[in-house]
């Protein structure tokens, strides 16, 4: 028990090694998981297992693809700016 | 008589509100919606537990650099923020760069959506209650 114990306060207490790396910006996808079932779970008027994982992923997709497309506008002004 | 029932149904959500508060999607559970309480209770403890992972409980700090701002969303999670700044706050868990950084987000963000369950949980039960003093006077 103490073991467990002394495992779990080690997790929270030693911080991770995360450089400043493009993949880095994966950390994001889980976040945007969290935001889209969270506020699903308070909109959807009744939860049903299908109804609300659709509506989750559907959000999720969504918020990512605006991401994206931001992501590649800004990518290509950058371009036309240096050309 | 109506000035008392008034006083009840404020003091009713402003209980939801600080049970939500204290355990997240509690206030929830009390308006007897099980499957939201357990959807938010799970996401946001995933979410608060996922940013201690990566930056470690040195992420909430109440007295050092942090802004104001990032305390106060991260306390929105739970009371308990405060119990564990109130550990960090001699500076024994330095944490730098980008786990902190990522971990502050992710807490931060956490706190802010058990905001929203809050006050999501606090309009229901006032809906509600709306609702049931509407029918119970033959109103719509």
């Amino acid at each position: 028990m103490s073991a467990i114990a002394n495992l779990v306060t080690a997790i929270f207490i030693t911080p991770e090694q995360i450089g400043a790396e493009p993949h880095s910006m994966l950390w994001l996808l889980p976040l945007l998981a969290a935001i889209a079932v969270t506020y699903k779970a308070t909109k959807v008027p009744t939860i049903t297992a299908g109804v609300f994982i659709k509506e989750s992923a559907l959000l999720l997709v969504s918020i990512v693809a605006f991401i994206t497309i931001t992501i590649l506008t800004l990518y290509a002004l950058v371009w036309l700016i240096n050309l | 008589m109506a000035q008392l029932s008034k006083e009840k149904h404020t003091l009713f959500l402003l209980f939801v509100g600080l049970l939500g508060w204290f355990i997240p999607g509690a206030g929830h559970f009390l308006l007897k919606e099980k499957k939201r309480a357990i959807i938010i209770f799970v996401t946001i403890g995933l979410t608060f537990c996922t940013g201690l992972y990566i930056g470690s409980i040195g992420v909430i700090d109440a007295v050092g650099a942090t802004p104001w701002y990032v305390y106060a969303a991260q306390i929105m999670n739970s009371p308990m923020v405060a119990f564990l700044g109130h550990i960090t706050a001699a500076g024994g868990f330095p944490v730098y760069g980008w786990p902190n950084e990522i971990g502050q987000i992710y807490t931060s963000t956490a706190g802010l959506l058990n905001l929203l369950c809050i006050i999501n949980a606090i309009y229901l039960a006032h809906i509600r209650q709306t609702q049931t003093v509407g029918s119970a006077t033959g109103g719509d």
